[in-house]
């Protein structure tokens, strides 16, 4: 049953109704497969081609900042952004999917988290991507300008935590509330652990240097090792809460 | 629970293991931000969370021994000294931001604030973990007659758990509190 759909189309001997089913979970799977391949999409164009992440110094010089925009390498990196972030989308969808089979929660909390991951992907991806745009496509504007675009970027890339804190609390709510156990209780508590991890990155905008700047141990690195923890296990939970979902349910889905 | 409470300390263990590096590097600084701390509040925090700690350990012991009235009580006593650490909290919070810190101790009072700002966090989700106990012990009475008979006793472990979150949140208190307001 498991994503084998070849398999069962393939069997000569089976019925109408066999033929159809192993297909009906396939546009969750489509989704879920978004989710690595954005991810590594995402990695190509922020650390790759952008080297956005990891950020550079919030104490850079002005030709260091010059330089750092007119890379063709943040060009074409944003340029690919603008085009994939929407991909975002399908995985906010299956998750939300999976949250309305929760008992006990109520749908609010699904669609709480769907509109605090897409309201936050603006400040936190799609923002920053269009400021890092506009330096690169714009190399005759003046340097104060460029390293406006550069503070601009990075303090909305890094510090825009807001709605992603409130994604992670109403996540991790509504696992805990589920009487039905659709993902494991310990995702609930390493999503805690990503929105504390987060919440440090709040001291960027008051500070340059040390660990709490955009670029630093605590408010950078360590929420983002958590985060990509997370994404990952994520990833395993949500596969198993696909694969286990009787299939009975999914006939109503709206 | 203990995997999540393992998790937190994991957590601050970096924290503090960055602030004992960065204080490594500058440690007149930090020495002089020490000094401008009020020892005295610090100390009056732990003692009002250990107190706390103290009633919610009693409450646990009530909750075994069956004494819901007794375990509440001491429940409603923990979560209000709990309340009272956040005003004090809030108070030193208030002193300091007026006082107009020298901004050459920038680096060091961005720590003071974050930690005891992060803890302040726990110490709110550690409150709302209190007001879950609270209900377990005190069921709705809506729910006491929907409840099939045998369900009437309050979970032990639940209740277990729920403490040990509350004695995790004293104990990184007492960290923050040596690290930063005492360590020389």
């Amino acid at each position: 049953m498991s994503g084998s759909a070849l398999t069962a189309v393939a069997a000569p001997s089976a019925s109408v109704e066999t033929l159809r089913l192993p297909s009906r979970k396939l546009d969750q799977w489509i989704c879920y497969w978004s989710i690595p391949f954005f991810y590594t999409l995402f990695g190509l164009i922020f650390a790759a081609l952008g080297r956005i992440m990891p950020p550079p110094s919030p104490t850079a010089s002005v030709p260091d900042i010059l330089e750092y925009m007119q890379r063709p390498g943040l060009r074409v990196g944003m340029a690919l952004l603008a085009l994939s972030l929407g991909l975002a989308s399908l995985s906010s969808g299956v998750i939300v999917v999976q949250m309305k089979r929760m008992e006990g929660v109520s749908p609010a909390l699904a669609y709480a988290y769907l509109t605090a991951l897409a309201v936050a992907g603006v400040p936190g991806c799609l923002f920053p991507g269009f400021v890092f745009a506009l330096g690169g496509f714009r190399p005759e504007y003046a340097p104060e300008i460029h390293v406006m675009l550069y503070d601009l970027g990075f303090l909305s890339f890094v510090g825009s935590l807001g709605c992603f804190v409130v994604q992670y609390v109403v996540f991790a709510v509504a696992i805990f509330l589920d009487r039905r156990t659709i993902f494991p209780k310990w995702l609930g508590y390493l999503t805690i652990w990503a929105l504390v991890t987060e919440l440090v990155a709040a001291p960027i905008w008051v500070t340059r240097t040390g660990p709490f700047a955009w670029n630093g141990l605590l408010s950078f690195w360590q929420g983002t090792a958590i985060f990509v923890g997370w994404e990952f296990c994520l990833c395993v939970c949500l596969h198993r809460a696909i694969k286990n979902q009787p299939l009975e349910e999914l006939g109503c889905e709206g | 629970m203990w995997f999540f409470v393992i998790g937190e300390l994991w957590i601050f263990t970096c924290y503090f293991a960055c602030y004992i590096y960065d204080r490594g590097q500058n440690p007149e600084l930090f020495l002089a931000g020490q000094q401008l701390l009020s020892r005295g509040i610090g100390v009056l925090n732990t003692i009002i969370l250990l107190t706390s700690s103290l009633f919610v350990a009693l409450c646990v012991q009530a909750t075994r021994a069956r004494d819901v009235a007794t375990a509440s009580r001491f429940l409603a006593l923990g979560g209000g000294c709990g309340v009272l650490f956040m005003l004090v909290k809030a108070g030193e919070w208030y002193v300091k931001i007026r006082e107009r810190l020298p901004p050459s101790l920038h680096e060091f009072f961005l720590y003071y604030f974050m930690f005891t700002a992060l803890h302040l966090i726990h110490v709110s989700l550690g409150l709302l973990i209190l007001v879950l106990l609270w209900r377990e012990l005190n069921p709705m009475p809506r729910r006491r007659f929907a409840a099939a008979p045998g369900a009437e006793q309050p979970r032990v472990a639940f209740i277990e758990v729920g403490a040990t979150y509350w004695h995790i949140v004293d104990a990184l208190w007492i960290a923050i509190f040596a690290l930063v307001y005492l360590m020389r």
